[in-house]
């Protein structure tokens, strides 16, 4: 006889979608989170708003989990880490650590949603200087100065009146083995522009990039409000270098329209770092025996037709565990990969 | 104080991880390519120094039983330069070999004029290395170009069998082996290795010099994953080199804002076009360290950074630029530092932009080392020593 | 800047499709040219980090959107015009698409010189001597070069290095430093076994591409000491 519950591993976006999904249908949906709260990275590294509507992340997450709080089809397991598996489709013994504490859970599908983790720029080809200048901060640290609504200077405390975004940090980057785009930096960073802009109207922005990559409503959402109304400085060619120049910083790149090297004193720069896939996501690949792909993302098996479905049956992979991925695609593949792994399980239960 | 949810940078720790190297071990390559007989991979000498390479790998620096792959810009034109690491090497009584059978890499020229090709730049590359090791030695490599270029010859050994088959058969015509090292090591990293030892027998005070450093781009930017880094370093953001050894000595590191910047050499830019080389190692380098550094001198570890730094600032003065720093390699302040005689051994005489000020400020009798040096001078033109031996200098 | 796409701009319209398809053909045919070129996106990351770019009217990405697209009328334009400029510094090796634009001007290099382009020859104008001193004697530069004639700009203090020289280079301790044509002492030996690399590679063919006279010294020169030491060979 399958076991109908379905085991849930991370409690971000796509897991928590996933977590709605299956309780919605009337089944048991067991959520393992290792945090002792919901939320995942928005929440953890405490995004001030979301992309692209700017809604105020914590009341977005709210409304996206109030659904499944005190919800008898959904037990919601903090502090816990999932450990080992056994078992298959229909039948799956899960081993997991809550507080030290050994726990067992007996599921009929598993969906894993343990996400990404932003590139430490430390790795970085380029001389960004991360790790030797204060006013050198990355998408991450601009997003909790943003929540508590004030952006200053972290060398010294003042409003920066010249700034820069610098895209395809960790990204599209063969030398770092990281080829693939991260998909959300650009709109993150036009979001952020528009941000500081509002706090900040008199700051100058600049954004380095290569290719801007904002897809349907995002240009009309965030590129284009962030060119016409807030007068974000767009400029095609990336910055290679980042030294100190006074109590500024020097910035190198070259404005390939202009088809010449610059350097431009900022008073700040944001590195765009891009995504990888976090420690949750590669150890969870190791538990259950899944592929990855060369960059360490889970693989699934039906390419553009099937985003979820992995290499071992009742397993499915969702959000950023299969590579960068944005709030829309988690919540999408959360709720897919309800749907399959409870029709997986159904149709055991027919053809037994 | 200022209350932010954001670290500074003095607060950021980047912790270098071998696990997360976006490339293979080549070492691991060539020891397999050994296995399949394709090469014979020369091993540092035992008891070998342990220094971190970019991504946090081990590197073997040998201590003795070094091949001193002479520079032929050095040799030719700043003879103090190799004569300072030989000094060092006899200071501490090492077993080291400064060997006749050996060629320069000719990749200056390859880089200058791209008279050759990389059958050629290979082979010249695999004889030097065989020499090494006929004689039992371990080769070290003393320019920066030589030590960047092999480091490209190993690397396409391992990668390309139709290169490697083609050497192999030049080297057989030899009545040589296809033998590639273990490590490719500069001298500079053996003077970084060694940095403590040097300061344990430090007898010059340099804690209140102030010292700018040009990293040498063969020697950081070809095949980069194979310098120098240190977490403790600039947080292993950029090369450690020099700066380690100079930090040891007790000397203020100063930095500047075009630290990353080539000296300006260009291979057949110093020797065809060299007003480039003139304007960019004056304005791009020298007058960049003066303003925002002051520093008393500039370090490097390289032929062409110590020569187009130093003889560029000839002209720069003629334009009233800001000039006038000395420039030396890490392996004569290291051995000034030990008490290496500023002519006898450093061979100051050989450079070009006035480093007077700076011996002065180091307590060093200028008139009185000169006259020691003239002294040695006078009696080989009189005939009455055929040479100036080691004896002679390092009394 | 030369824009090929441009056809009225094209400075090199004189030379034949053939003749620009068949030298980008020999770059293409290097063994290293798959792991130097891949593609580019032109982010400009190569230009920020080059020297000769701030003093030349230079670009790296230029050459590798170029080679990149194929676009030989574009490619012979950069072989003659722009790339003895590259200072091979290698700093646009971080180039992140993983190309290398120095090690592409290298190859460009080699097959200017190969195919004997004049612009390779005047580049190389002035530089013979030099060649003739590697390749003869295994040194690139010796003490003997140290003439004011040949360094104006390095001021009095290469006269006092010409006038010392012949005591300087006695006045050093390391043995192997006393010569005055070389580095440093060579073997006979070491000089023979260079010669036969030259020979063995066909490295003297790129001699002959640019200055037939050199090449008949360099030729007559090592011909002569390979006889001596019992071997039989001629350049070709």
């Amino acid at each position: 006889m399958a076991n109908e519950n379905v085991l849930i591993i991370g409690g971000g976006a796509a897991g928590i979608e996933a977590a709605k999904g299956i309780s919605g249908l009337g089944f048991k949906a067991i959520l393992v989170e290792k945090r002792d709260r919901l939320g995942g990275t928005p929440d953890e590294e405490k995004y001030a708003a979301l992309t692209p509507d700017l809604r105020d992340t914590q009341e977005a997450l709210g409304d996206l989990m109030a659904p499944i709080k005190d919800n008898p089809l959904v037990d919601i397991h903090y502090n816990t880490l999932v450990t080992g598996a056994s078992g298959e489709l229909g039948n799956f013994t899960i081993k997991a650590l809550q507080l030290g504490k050994e726990i067992e859970f007996q599921v009929g599908a598993v969906i894993i949603a343990t996400g990404f983790k932003h590139f430490d720029p430390g790795r970085e080809t380029q001389k960004y200087s991360y790790y030797e200048l204060d006013d050198v901060i990355t998408l991450t640290d601009a997003e909790k100065m943003l929540s508590e609504h004030k952006f200053v200077r972290p060398s010294n405390g003042e409003e920066p009146k010249r700034l820069c975004f610098i895209q395809c940090v960790g990204s599209r980057d063969r030398r770092l083995g990281n080829e693939y785009c991260s998909k959300v930096c650009c709109g993150i960073s036009s979001k952020q522009s528009i941000e500081i802009k509002k706090l900040l109207p008199d700051c100058k922005i600049y954004i380095f990039y290569i290719d801007m990559r904002m897809y349907g409503y995002w240009e009309n959402e965030i590129y284009w409000p962030a060119q016409e109304k807030y007068k974000v400085n767009y400029i095609k060619g990336m910055a290679t270098e980042i030294v100190k120049k006074g109590d500024k910083v020097l910035v190198k790149g070259e404005d390939t329209t202009l088809r010449r090297p610059m350097e431009v004193e900022m008073d700040m720069v944001i590195l765009a770092v891009g995504m990888e896939p976090s420690e949750g996501t590669q150890q969870m690949a190791e538990i259950f025996g899944l592929n990855k792909n060369k960059y360490g993302f889970i693989e699934t098996t039906g390419g553009c037709l099937d985003t979820v479905s992995t290499n071992v049956p009742g397993v499915y992979a969702v959000g950023a565990t299969t590579g960068p991925a944005d709030l829309e695609d988690s919540v999408s593949t959360g709720g897919l990969a309800a749907m399959k792994a409870l029709s997986a399980i159904r149709s055991l239960a027919v053809t037994a | 104080m200022i209350h932010l949810p954001v670290l500074k940078a003095s607060d950021r720790l980047f912790k270098i991880d071998p696990e997360e190297a976006p490339t293979h071990d080549l070492r691991d390559e060539l020891f397999q390519l050994e296995k399949e007989g394709e090469l014979e991979v020369i091993r540092v000498p035992e008891p070998y120094m342990e220094v971190k390479t970019k991504y946090g790998r081990i590197k073997k620096i040998p201590v003795e039983k070094t091949w001193h792959h002479k520079s032929c810009g050095q040799c030719g034109h700043i003879p103090g330069y190799s004569t300072s690491i030989f000094w060092l090497n006899r200071a501490f009584g090492l077993d080291y070999y400064d060997p006749t059978d050996q060629t320069s890499c000719t990749a200056w020229n390859y880089y200058a004029s791209a008279t050759s090709n990389p059958e050629a730049q290979a082979a010249v590359a695999i004889r030097n290395f065989a020499a090494a090791h006929e004689v039992g030695y371990f080769p070290l490599i003393h320019c920066g170009t030589s030590f960047g270029h092999y480091k490209e010859v190993r690397h396409a050994l391992v990668h390309q069998p139709e290169l490697r088959r083609k050497v192999r058969d030049i080297m057989k015509r030899l009545g040589k082996k296809l033998v590639v090292p273990e490590e490719v090591v500069h001298y500079s990293e053996w003077v970084l290795a060694m940095r403590d030892r040097i300061a344990e027998r430090q007898v010059i005070d340099m804690s209140h010099i102030t010292a700018t450093v040009h990293p040498a781009c063969h020697y950081h930017k070809l095949i980069e994953e194979d310098a120098v880094y240190d977490s403790e370093i600039y947080g292993a953001q950029r090369s450690a080199i020099v700066t380690a050894t100079l930090q040891a000595l007790g000397i203020n590191v100063a930095d500047y804002s075009t630290w990353f910047d080539c000296c300006g050499f260009g291979f057949r830019h110093i020797l065809v076009s060299r007003d480039f080389s003139r304007s960019f190692s004056v304005q791009r380098k020298i007058e960049v360290m003066r303003e925002e550094a002051n520093p008393d001198i500039t370090v490097t570890h390289d032929t062409g950074c110590v020569t187009t730094l130093d003889q560029s600032q000839v002209v720069g003065k003629a334009h009233k630029k800001k000039v006038g720093l000395p420039v030396m390699a890490d392996s004569q302040v290291a051995a000034l530092a030990m008490g290496a005689h500023p002519y006898k051994v450093l061979q100051l005489h050989w450079h070009n932009t006035d480093n007077k000020p700076f011996l002065r400020k180091l307590g060093i009798d200028v008139d009185k080392t000169w006259a020691e040096f003239q002294a040695e001078c006078d009696l080989i033109k009189a005939g009455k020593k055929e040479f100036m031996t080691w004896e002679d200098a390092e009394k | 800047m030369p824009q090929a796409l441009d056809i009225r701009q094209n400075k090199y319209s004189d030379v034949t499709q053939e003749e620009k398809d068949r030298l980008f053909q020999e770059c293409k045919d290097d063994e290293r040219w798959s792991h130097i070129l891949y593609g580019c996106y032109e982010c400009g990351i190569c230009v920020a980090a080059c020297p000769s770019a701030r003093f030349y009217d230079f670009s790296p990405r230029l050459i590798a959107q170029a080679v990149a697209r194929e676009d030989t009328d574009l490619i012979y334009t950069l072989m003659n015009d722009s790339v003895w400029d590259c200072s091979q510094c290698f700093s646009c090796d971080r180039c992140p698409r993983g190309n290398s634009p120095g090690q592409v001007i290298t190859v460009m290099r080699e097959v200017a010189v190969k195919n004997g382009l004049n612009t390779a020859k005047e580049a190389l104008e002035g530089y013979g001597r030099i060649i003739y001193k590697i390749m003869s004697t295994g040194s690139q530069v010796s003490p003997d070069m140290l003439q004011p004639n040949a360094f104006p700009d390095w001021g009095h203090h290469v006269h006092d290095i010409a006038e010392n020289l012949d005591v300087w280079r006695k006045a050093l301790p390391p043995e192997t430093l006393h010569t005055i044509e070389t580095g440093w002492k060579v073997d006979e030996k070491t000089i023979i076994e260079l010669y036969l690399i030259w020979h063995m590679t066909g490295v003297m063919d790129l001699i002959l591409g640019i200055d037939e006279g050199l090449h008949m010294i360099l030729v007559d020169v090592m011909e002569e000491r390979l006889e001596e030491a019992g071997y039989d060979i001629e350049f070709d």
